[in-house]
């Protein structure tokens, strides 16, 4: 303890969504600012979060910053004489810069010459002295999704301290001992009400429990072996896993004396969410009037779990019982006391939804389709009614041409005009993350068939607000191709007509989040099998063309450039997503070369990539594959291949090898069995091998050179087909 | 059991003795203390001032008639002005309640992030939405910026729900069952005033849609118009409370469908720029209408 370093910012409420990100980052900036001031951490940087306090502990650091050594170099030797052999006003100067005394310099010898030189040599502060610095510098760098003003200020030239929520007080321990540190106030704010924040040894507990004295006093530690000690006497969980495991724990056993469960692995986000809204937690059981029952599971399950961050308890079948838990920061000695409150919040909430439900229901999504014209989509695209129309026309054509599923077109058609209906109901007015599912039900309610209400229900997936996988085989059942359809048809819609109105994504700026968009069609398209039982590789060229055939109006054509921008997006939301799978970049980069852009296609080839990076045939091609491109290059007739100039054996084996394999590569591409393809390809090393240590391509005789070209150009495109495979080779050759 | 009336003597004198001067509720309708100038204009310049007031504010659309246990057409928001913000303000808020008779030990009492945000009013602040046992009973803001402009020092507003907050000290699950007074139910009191003004406000009156409409985007106008007038003439308080008039006209166009979403928007910009040149007129920039 005693080189140990010890920081507690004490903050009011952080947000629970920030705390898993800056717990990282509180430990991040501090070992890049100790490595900046030459302080090495001689063990680990640890970084704890509360919501009402940031904690790092380093057990151990140097005693002092490191020395800093430094040559700078002056003018030449050559300039820095004048002829009576006295130092030049250049020499003169670069002196008085480095504030020494001419006869303090050296000299240094470099290939170009002679230099005067300055050795600096600054002795390191210890750490006391430096690490003011260094905390000063992690309270700059945290970043928060919001800042804010709180009249704070700090002695570093930099004036203003914006932070994400107001500084309360620091604990700021080394070796045992407090590191003076102050945070200074606005002259405008500063009064007896408003002190500066000075480091010190104090910490708080818990803001209501204590147990003797009053709660909330300050707590005097030395060590972070003592802060651990005195936070938990005082009814503070300091780890985030702690807190989520003593949630998880009482969720269950409280759900088993209802005679219910919990779903920990359904509910595992907002377990961690609640996790991080309390510092003590606890859970008490409350109850709803069974009556409520009767409305459907999601609004239910909506108003208890994203309004309330409450838990619902089901049977052990599943089914919805008229009871929820909710983690309070607290062990309450009167449980009831707490749930009568929290009952009186739900109750309030499911009287409010059941009163949307049943007017919502009055109105059929039919006749509100006209109500969408009041709903602006973009001021150049129109309404939602608008947006309706293209929708519909969109999905019929994917679900009949693209998925060649002629029997759900016109289902897709009808989904796809109602699937934004429900924006104009109440109930997604109050329980905006409903929207979807809430018209689904309504859908399902006015008797639409399942492929119609499964398609609104999941129009939003695989990228809701909420989750973030699309709905499997067995929820879809008959609607996975009608799903598939909406779903693809609202996204690129939305994309392309977006796109025409002008609206980019650039940088982290995307408003409309386009790229989002396109991740879900992606995403959709690159699991077309599994998702809908339909194998297609479809190829999004045409389908962003026929999407931009909807958009009429105000909006820029869709021309060759905006079509190639777009698909390169594409292209790089496939890579993205290939890579969030596991595969390397560069079998990424050799799967995604193609022009157009087939998310499942690329996926496979992938596939069949990794499974051939053991093959030294392989390996060996993709090498020589980049010669192949190289030379090919340089092809100037464009002619098909005159064969009758192929006349050295080493080529003709060649010729023959490519004639053999091609149509064995084609097959194998068409039934998409790329792996068999590249087996083929491999088996044509030997051959090309044999080609560039024979075969002189760049001969003098035109007609004979043009040959070889086209042979190498033929073989590049061949294999270009499917993948760059040069790619894959270490950048390093 | 704390009456609704103790409530409020509770937390005027609670605050009172923290130095807030105890103002009153504007005369005027709006839809929540922020609006009244007792925070909108001391929260701009430099000046400090800590004051605390009820407002009546009226949200038309959450007008229930009279039906709905928990929903208000006109509720009452206990308003705390601080500035600039005292270091202490969390602490000094939960006393605040403890001097209501709360006890937090018992109870789950929770800051949940909650920034606040009122377009029309081109204000924002950083803050929580305070929790009782899951039940919003306070809106706590650290002001960031006020009519379109930068607020230095920052003020804290503390908004009490009155009626929320009297639910949950009497337990009831019912706001028209609330005690206003010893034997004086809320019911007594409001509920007649709830039924008549959400009549009002969804256009249920002897005049047809189209007309109630009318008159009330030419009331909008109008009240438009004099503020300007008034604004040019440098009486910024008359101009703020007629801009406060243009914003419950909207309201009520919006409760009773009269707009359209693309409209709206713009009803919304009107307002926000009104209430931006006011600020600017308050702290002696002038500027164009």
């Amino acid at each position: 303890m005693d080189r140990e370093l010890l920081i507690e910012i004490g903050v009011e409420e952080l947000p629970a969504s920030w705390m898993p990100g800056l717990t990282r980052q509180l430990a991040d900036r501090l070992k890049g600012r100790m490595t900046e001031f030459r302080i090495a951490p001689m063990a680990a940087v640890e970084s704890y979060c509360t919501p009402r306090r940031l904690t790092a502990r380093i057990a151990k650091i140097a005693e002092r910053q490191e020395d800093l050594e430094e040559t700078l170099s002056g003018p030449p030797v050559s300039a820095a004489f004048d002829a009576d052999g006295k130092p030049t006003p250049a020499a003169l100067g670069f002196a008085r810069k480095q504030g020494v005394a001419f006869e303090e310099l050296s000299r240094l010898s470099t290939p170009k010459g002679e230099y005067l030189a300055y050795h600096k040599r600054q002795r390191g502060k210890s750490a006391v002295d430096a690490l003011p610095e260094i905390l000063g510098g992690v309270l700059r760098d945290l970043a928060f999704p919001k800042q804010m003003h709180w009249d704070a200020k700090l002695d570093d030239g930099r004036g203003e301290l914006l932070f994400g929520r107001p500084i309360r007080w620091l604990l700021f321990l080394y070796g045992g001992r407090v590191v003076p540190f102050t945070i200074g106030r606005a002259a405008n704010a500063a009064g007896p009400q408003v002190l500066d924040i000075e480091s010190g040894a104090l910490t708080y507990g818990h803001r209501f429990l204590a147990t003797s004295g009053r709660a909330g006093r300050s707590i005097k530690v030395r060590s972070f072996e003592e802060y651990q000690a005195r936070l938990s006497e005082h009814f503070v969980v300091l780890r985030h896993e702690d807190r989520r495991d003593r949630i998880a724990r009482e969720l269950e056993s409280h759900a088993r004396r209802l005679n219910g469960r919990v779903h920990l692995k359904e509910h595992s986000t907002l377990i961690d969410e609640v996790a991080d809204l309390v510092e003590y937690p606890g859970v008490v059981a409350g109850f709803y009037d069974r009556g409520f029952l009767t409305l459907p599971q999601e609004v239910l399950t909506t108003t208890l779990v994203h309004h309330q961050h409450f838990f619902p308890v089901v049977t052990a079948t599943g089914e919805l019982k008229e009871a929820f838990l909710a983690v309070v920061n607290t062990q309450p000695s009167d449980e009831r006391l707490i749930a009568k409150n929290a009952e009186r919040v739900v109750t309030g909430r499911l009287r409010d939804a059941k009163f949307f439900w049943e007017s919502d229901q009055k109105t059929p999504l039919e006749s509100r389709l006209d109500r969408l014209h009041t709903l602006l989509f973009h001021k150049k695209l129109g309404s939602y009614r608008d947006k309706a129309e293209r929708l519909s026309s969109l999905a019929q054509w994917i679900a009949r041409d693209i998925l060649g599923s002629p029997q759900d077109a016109q289902h897709a058609a009808t989904a796809a005009r109602l699937a934004k209906t429900d924006l104009t109901t109440e109930m997604v007015f109050e329980f905006t993350e409903l929207q979807g599912t809430i018209g689904g039900i309504y859908a399902r309610q006015q008797g639409q068939p399942e492929q119609v209400w499964k398609a609104i229900y999941y129009q939003y997936l695989p990228v809701g607000v909420e989750a973030d996988a699309p709905p499997s085989r067995e929820q879809l059942g008959p609607a996975a191709t009608t799903w598939a359809a909406v779903s693809l048809a609202d996204k690129i819609d939305t994309f392309v007509s977006l796109t025409k109105a002008g609206e980019r994504a650039t940088g982290s700026r995307d408003p409309f989040g386009l790229r989002r968009q396109m991740q879900g069609a992606v995403r959709i398209l690159m699991d077309l099998p599994q998702l809908t039982g339909t194998d297609k590789e479809v190829w999004l060229g045409p389908v962003l063309a026929r999407a931009a055939e909807g958009t009429t109006g105000t909006t820029d054509p869709w021309t060759t450039e905006l079509s190639e921008a777009a698909l390169a997006f594409a292209s790089e939301r496939v890579r993205f997503a290939l890579e969030q799978r596991g595969f390397g970049i560069e079998v990424v980069r050799a799967a995604t070369s193609a022009r157009d852009v087939s998310p499942l296609r690329a996926r496979r080839i992938a596939e069949a990539i990794q499974g051939m990076r053991g093959s030294e045939d392989f390996q060996a091609l993709a090498v020589l594959f980049k010669r192949v491109k190289n030379i090919a290059r340089e092809r100037r007739s464009p002619g098909a291949l005159d064969r009758s100039a192929i006349t050295e054996a080493a080529e003709r084996a060649l010729l023959d090898e490519l004639d053999a394999r091609r149509p064995r590569i084609e097959a194998a591409a068409a039934r998409s069995d790329y792996r068999a393809a590249f087996i083929e390809i491999a088996g044509l090393r030997a051959a090309v091998d044999r080609f560039f240590t024979e075969v002189f391509v760049m001969a003098d005789d035109v007609r004979t050179r043009d040959a070889r070209l086209t042979l190498m150009a033929d073989l590049r495109d061949l294999i270009l087909d499917l993948a760059d495979i040069s790619e894959i080779i270490p950048q390093t050759e | 059991m704390v009456t609704l009336q103790q409530l409020i003597f509770k937390l005027s004198e609670f605050w009172a003795s923290r130095g807030c001067l105890l103002q009153q509720p504007l005369d005027i309708e709006m839809g929540a203390g922020t609006m009244h100038p007792e925070t909108f204009l001391r929260v701009l310049g430099p000046a400090h001032w800590n004051v605390a007031y009820v407002q009546p504010s009226r949200r038309p659309a959450d007008g229930r008639f009279g039906e709905n246990p928990y929903r208000l057409l006109k509720h009452q928001q206990f308003q705390v002005v601080l500035k600039p913000a005292p270091d202490d303000v969390q602490q000094l808020y939960l006393q605040s309640l403890e001097a209501c008779g709360i006890d937090l030990r018992a109870h789950d009492v929770r800051f949940e992030e909650d920034n606040w945000e009122s377009p029309t009013l081109g204000a924002w602040g950083i803050g929580w939405q305070v929790l009782f046992d899951g039940q919003e009973i306070t809106q706590f803001t650290y002001f960031q910026q006020a009519g379109g402009i930068d607020l230095s020092p920052i003020s804290v507003e503390l908004t009490y729900g009155i009626e929320r907050l009297t639910m949950a000290l009497q337990d009831v699950d019912d706001v028209y069952e609330v005690e206003w007074a010893a034997g004086v139910k809320y019911r007594e009191v409001r509920h007649r005033d709830e039924v008549e003004q959400s009549k009002y406000a969804f256009g249920q009156v002897d005049m047809p849609a189209a007309e109630f409409h009318a008159l009330h985007r030419d009331l909008f106008d109008k009240y438009y118009g004099l503020a300007q007038t008034l604004l040019r003439s440098d009486l910024v308080l008359p101009a703020l409370d007629y801009c406060l008039k243009c914003s419950h006209m909207f309201n009520l166009l919006d409760a009773s469908g009269g707009i359209g979403v693309t409209e709206r928007t713009a009803y919304i910009l009107r307002v926000r720029q009104l209430a931006i040149a006011i600020a600017k007129h308050w702290v002696g920039e002038k500027a164009e209408t």
